[in-house]
């Protein structure tokens, strides 16, 4: 073996090292210039400007001590400040070398190279940022020579032909493209333009508003209105056109949301493409961040399929899976890494996509997973009236706290009228729970195990059997009086939201068949991450 | 397979040196962990209970709480203190009547909950690790806690304790042996060293 090179940094990563630190400095310091307009106390928040000299000695500092090199075997690192650190990651471990490029990265032709492993928690490193051509010797290095040789050769830096993987991959099996048109629709029916909205409060939240001269403003609004709106600002305008007003407000809210959730999915989906390769699947996405990752098919451990009621109305669902490795992007990497969902490290195999195309998608992916073909099996139908039985009791709670607000303030309503509350919601709660448990399920497979859930929004969800870790049944005190239990499976890397495969209300003799054949199935399986 | 054990007469000493333990049938922990547990619990509750009685009863001395406050206070106090010190000496045996475990070539189930029941089962091909670790009062007893590690997340490390130790260790190596082959390229970590 001869001794291998000592690779270092780009030489502008102290640029970027330092721009991380910047942004969380300098943005406040803009709001702050904001605000400071009317409260001068503010000001002082500046001198959390004069952080920026140490930050970037430190950056030049982390540069120059950062190398790597590639063993036979590993791969190895070398970094820390004060602490040294030497870290050896074996590329068997390796199981995604993701790229993040945002504008400035593509203006200097670098990109920040995250190399993830199946050891959950942090990424294994975060190399900020490589040129394209020691991005290539990276990827080829630590996912293997035959992974690396789908790829065209990586000495031409003109042409970064890492990121053009997926294109190249064209012929090779592109599964999917999701167009802007479909974007905007995905915009429009989900909900995180309260994303945008929260930045707006945080924003807004800055400036002291509550010091503001809001009478000054509605003064100005009245005299600057046009004749038509003038009834808005009548002293006596009746109550009907003050609701009618609010209206209009909320409505412009529900728009501006809906064009909040379009322009994020557009920026952060734009140009989405899903590509098979051998064992690998590669995405790339993003508009002004261009994220490209390779996700091993063989470390997918849970692939789950959901829909909205938005979702189903206008026939489209969404893929995501479960990959074992690289969770929380964890302290000063986590916001610039975080768009490519690798928080909780599920990832999308497609943000959106024609529901009756999505169970096609999945058997491209892992053909032994076949939704359609899945014969379901049933709840307990006593699971109806048990939910039922449960959110009544919080219903009544309420009601109950209702009651006594009416009737010990002010408030001129009849203490009485608090029984609407459980007339109106308990037949939508029956309707809410027989829906949920009409639309439940369970199954099993010759590989794998599925559990399907939800009433409004439904999710489906798949393990393979050689994922499985631990199989656990549990009976809380109802579910024993009920002669009723649950069983829940346990895979790697599992984030703490999202669907899990975890049948609950089953009558105690199915649960115990269910735990059983599950036990033995895992038992007769390999696991390999 | 669950159920399935190759080596199912506990008579028949085995060279593993698990006879009766790998044997497929369910096994109680030892029973001295529950004074173990009630060793630990009681004198933690004592001592957390003193600090705020010691304050309460230092200001009453130097005059700065009424008696009227005072004694109901402390009387309270006590009542709350003795049923924690109850619950304290009742719930340990009451989980040990509920916690059980069974290991065979397939793997270990155990069994506990004494309101909310659990049975988790982990097959030996998900072990990842395993370990034996021993407190001071459990290594009074000589008694251990076997923890168990996968690669799931809710399921990362499950602990079997209150075993006797030469059991704990027998379990684990019974556990360990299979995956050391693996270990080279599987395991759950990179070791990263620190100079």
């Amino acid at each position: 073996m001869t001794t291998p090179e000592v690779h270092r940094l780009h030489p502008l990563s102290w640029l970027f090292i330092t721009g991380n630190t910047v942004k969380r400095l300098v943005i406040p310091a803009i709001l702050v210039l904001f605000a400071s307009s009317t409260n001068p106390l503010a000001r002082y928040e500046l001198l959390s400007l004069i952080a920026i000299g140490p930050a970037l000695v430190v950056a030049l500092f982390k540069q120059a001590i950062y190398s790597y090199r590639f063993a036979a075997d590993e791969l190895v690192i070398r970094e820390g400040f004060l602490f040294r650190k030497e870290r050896h990651i074996p590329y068997g471990r390796v199981h995604n070398v993701a790229l993040v490029r945002n504008p400035f990265h593509r203006m200097l032709g670098v990109a920040s190279a995250r190399v993830e492993t199946a050891a959950g928690g942090e990424p294994e490193a975060v190399m900020r940022v490589l040129s394209l051509a020691a991005v290539g010797e990276l990827r080829r290095h630590a996912l293997g020579k035959e992974r690396a040789a789908a790829l065209p050769a990586a000495a031409d830096a003109e042409a970064p032909p890492e990121l053009a993987t997926v294109k190249e991959a064209a012929s090779s099996g592109i599964l999917l493209r999701v167009p802007a048109g479909e974007l905007v629709r995905l915009g429009l029916i989900s909900n995180r333009g309260f994303l945008v909205v929260a930045a707006f409060v945080g924003v807004v939240s800055q400036a002291s508003w509550w010091e503001l001269d809001w009478e000054a403003y509605y003064g100005a609004a009245r005299d600057r209105a046009p004749e038509w709106s003038a009834w808005l600002f009548e002293p006596g305008s009746t109550t009907s056109l003050g609701l009618i007003g609010v209206g209009l407000l909320l409505l412009l809210f529900v728009v501006l949301l809906r064009v909040f959730s379009v322009a994020w999915h557009l920026t952060k989906y734009y140009g989405f493409v899903l590509a098979r390769d051998d064992d690998d699947l590669r995405a790339e996405f993003g508009l002004l961040t261009r994220v490209s990752s390779l996700i091993p098919v063989h470390r997918i451990q849970l692939v789950t399929m959901s829909a909205s009621l938005l979702h189903r109305w206008s026939g489209r669902a969404g893929i995501d899976v479960e990959t074992a490795g690289a969770m929380e992007g964890s302290g000063e990497d986590g916001d610039q890494l975080a768009g490519m969902g690798s928080r909780s490290n599920r990832q999308w195999l497609a943000p959106i996509i024609a529901a009756d195309r999505a169970p096609a998608l999945i058997r491209a992916v892992i053909p032994e997973i076949d939704v359609e073909a899945v014969d379901w099996e049933p709840l307990d139908p006593r699971a109806v009236r048990r939910i039922f039985k449960k959110a009544l009791l919080a219903l009544g709670a309420v009601t109950g706290l209702v009651t006594a607000i009416l009737a010990l303030t002010p408030i001129p309503v009849s203490p009485w009228h608090a029984l609407w509350l459980p007339a109106l919601l308990a037949p939508l709660i029956w309707r809410g729970a027989d829906g949920w448990v009409q639309n439940a399920g369970w199954a099993l497979t010759d590989d794998a195990v599925f559990f399907r859930s939800g009433w409004l929004a439904r999710r489906t969800s798949v393990v393979r059997f050689d994922k499985m870790q631990t199989v656990t049944m549990r009976e809380s005190p109802l579910d024993r009086r009920n002669h009723m239990a649950s069983v829940a499976v346990d895979t790697a890397g599992a984030g703490s939201e999202g669907h899990r495969i975890a049948i609950p209300y089953l009558d105690l003799e199915v649960a115990r068949g269910i735990f059983e054949r599950l036990y033995g199935e895992t038992c007769g399986t390999e696991f390999n991450w | 397979m669950p159920g399935e054990a190759p080596d199912s007469e506990p008579a028949d000493a085995s060279e593993t040196g698990v006879r009766g333990i790998v044997d497929g049938e369910e096994h109680e922990v030892d029973p001295r962990s529950v004074t173990v547990a009630r060793l630990v619990a009681m004198p933690t509750i004592l001592a957390v209970a003193i600090v705020p009685l010691g304050g309460v009863t230092l200001a009453w001395a130097l005059g700065g709480v009424p008696s009227y406050v005072y004694l109901p206070l402390l009387t309270g106090w006590n009542v709350l203190v003795g049923a924690a010190l109850v619950w304290a000496y009742q719930w340990p045996e009451l989980r040990h009547r509920h916690l059980r475990y069974r290991v065979d070539e397939s793997g270990v189930r155990i069994r506990r909950g004494v309101l909310w029941r659990k049975v988790v089962s982990i097959p030996t091909s998900r072990v990842q690790h395993t370990d034996v670790s021993q407190g001071p009062v459990q290594r009074r007893f000589g008694l251990a806690t076997l923890t168990v590690y996968t690669a799931g997340t809710e399921g990362a490390s499950i602990g079997l304790e209150g075993l006797e130790q030469s059991v704990a260790e027998r379990l684990r190596d019974h556990l360990l042996p299979d995956h050391e082959d693996h270990d080279g390229a599987e395991g759950p970590s990179p070791r990263s060293r620190e100079r």
